[in-house]
């Protein structure tokens, strides 16, 4: 298994994943249900967290192929800033299924149509279009029967050279990243900044999960995940760029990758404790009650996890260099 | 300006050598690492405490937060030790950076603010809820403005210093 490998199988998610989600969503629409509606969002959310490692593979991939014969660095390129510009639409229509998915819990909450239903649909069908050029501009670099043949960049349609505006050129975005220490420093300050704000909210509600401080009761606690999420996306987002900024950094470095399994075992987490009834058992407990031992569970593993996160994220530093290049 | 020797005395110990040297996970990172969770600890718990002060999450009742100030202290501790085996680790470095000294003294208003939460706001079980948010509101708004200061302060660190050992 090298990157080639991880990059080719992951990209199978938020290509064909978000797709899915999309025809679940509109089927969802015509016939009226609710339940299809929530499913497609929660695919909506997971092929946005799966995006960010398909992404992360993309450098390690270049670097397996790209001093093989016909492989054309401007054709990489290409496909590099479609997928910057699909990773984009991709967040925020994840983003956007999450408070639809929020917004949507709640007995005393009628379920209807709100804004974020309108704009998840609007962002999923254009993350689908720029998943599909991402796809088609990948497919090209290695796949001359399906492409141009031309190892320089050609934009066949008027769409296409239309969206080639949009797409930012990833070396100069790279630069961009690293072109002062004051912005490096700015990014991690705010990384740190969003690891307090998540760390603290969760960490609060698995504690009480698992008893401490009994005199809480459980519901009100969980109006705090919001801020959770905001303090994760902050850490997606300073994340991302900072990857962006020095791609070969992290792609050789085994600490990073961890981190990144566990933040996915982390999304297996949620979406264990909202979707095996953990959530339901735990919303209407009261002060001094006891959490039923599925949501101990889920809530220690959260801890556990987060702490791996934390200690995987620091010794990045540490592990430079620990995968080689020839992989 | 010469620099002082005693940060060289201390950078030559066998002991700050090995922290900063060391090919062991349990040197520098592994300090660091706990640095982090307890940064976690301390600002996370009295983020919770701020903004449920400032109304967020109005469901939650205030005085059971009041165990929240154990939690914090574990992380000012953790963070204290720490603190001083990173400045053991790399004395230079900390020690002649401005940076290091600001961070301090934000730190110190934070958990002086953060004392005054406890003793102004949790302290007396027979205040209602509406006295305590009255008396905790601007010291709840201080308090993020203080912690964000000093993460700030502290990540910049690794941005600001002069000597990274003793010259």
């Amino acid at each position: 298994m090298n990157f080639a490998n991880l990059h080719l199988l992951m990209n199978h998610f938020p290509i064909i994943g978000t797709l899915v989600g999309l025809g679940l969503f509109l089927i969802s629409l015509v016939g009226k249900n609710e339940d299809l509606r929530r499913a497609s969002l929660i695919i909506f959310a997971a092929m946005a967290l799966l995006a960010i490692p398909t992404f992360f593979s993309g450098p390690g991939a270049e670097g397996a192929i790209k001093k093989l014969p016909g492989v054309s660095e401007a054709l990489i390129e290409r496909h590099h800033g479609a997928a910057m510009l699909a990773l984009l639409f991709m967040e925020i229509t994840g983003a956007l299924s999450l408070v639809g998915l929020w917004k949507s819990q709640g007995t005393s909450r009628p379920a209807g149509w709100n804004w974020s239903l309108s704009a998840v649909l609007l962002f999923s069908i254009v993350t689908v279009g720029l998943m599909a050029r991402v796809g088609t501009t990948g497919g090209d670099i290695r796949h001359p029967e399906i492409g141009t043949g031309h190892e320089e960049v050609i934009e066949g349609s008027t769409v296409s050279k239309l969206v080639r505006r949009f797409e930012p050129s990833p070396g100069k975005f790279a630069e961009l990243m690293t072109a002062t220490k004051w912005w490096w420093a700015f990014m991690m300050d705010l990384h740190f900044v969003g690891l307090a704000l998540l760390i603290g909210t969760v960490g609060i509600l698995d504690l009480r999960m698992l008893g401490f401080a009994k005199q809480i009761p459980i519901g009100p606690l969980h109006r705090l995940v919001p801020w959770a999420m905001a303090g994760f996306g902050i850490n997606l987002v300073t994340g991302v760029l900072a990857f962006t900024g020095m791609g070969d950094y992290y792609t050789y470095d085994w600490a990073f990758w961890l981190k990144m399994l566990a933040i996915l075992l982390l999304g297996l987490n949620v979406a264990a404790f909202y979707l095996t009834g953990a959530f339901e058992s735990v919303e209407g407990l009261g002060p001094g009650d006891d959490a039923p031992p599925l949501a101990k569970f889920i809530a220690a593993s959260s801890l556990v996890l987060w702490f791996m996160v934390i200690t995987l994220g620091r010794y990045i530093q540490s592990f430079s260099d620990t995968i080689s290049v020839h992989k | 300006m010469a620099l002082p020797l005693f940060l060289q005395t201390i950078e030559e110990t066998g002991f700050s050598t090995w922290l900063r040297e060391s090919e062991s996970p349990f040197a520098f990172y592994f300090i660091l690492l706990f640095h982090t969770v307890g940064l976690a600890l301390l600002v996370g718990a009295n983020t919770v405490v701020d903004l449920r002060l400032l109304g967020v999450a109005r469901g939650i009742p205030l005085a059971p937060l009041k165990r929240l100030f154990g939690i914090m202290w574990i992380g000012f501790g953790m963070n204290t030790v720490t603190g001083v085996l990173l400045v053991i680790a790399y004395p230079t470095k900390s020690l002649t950076n401005i940076d290091f000294y600001i961070k301090l003294t934000i730190i110190g208003f934070a958990v002086w603010v953060m004392q005054r939460l406890k003793s102004q706001v949790f302290e007396d079980s027979s205040l209602s809820e509406e006295a305590m948010t009255a008396r905790g509101l601007a010291l709840a708004k201080w308090s993020l403005f203080l912690w964000f200061g000093a993460i700030t302060a502290g990540r910049l660190m690794a941005y600001t210093y002069k000597y990274l050992i003793f010259p």
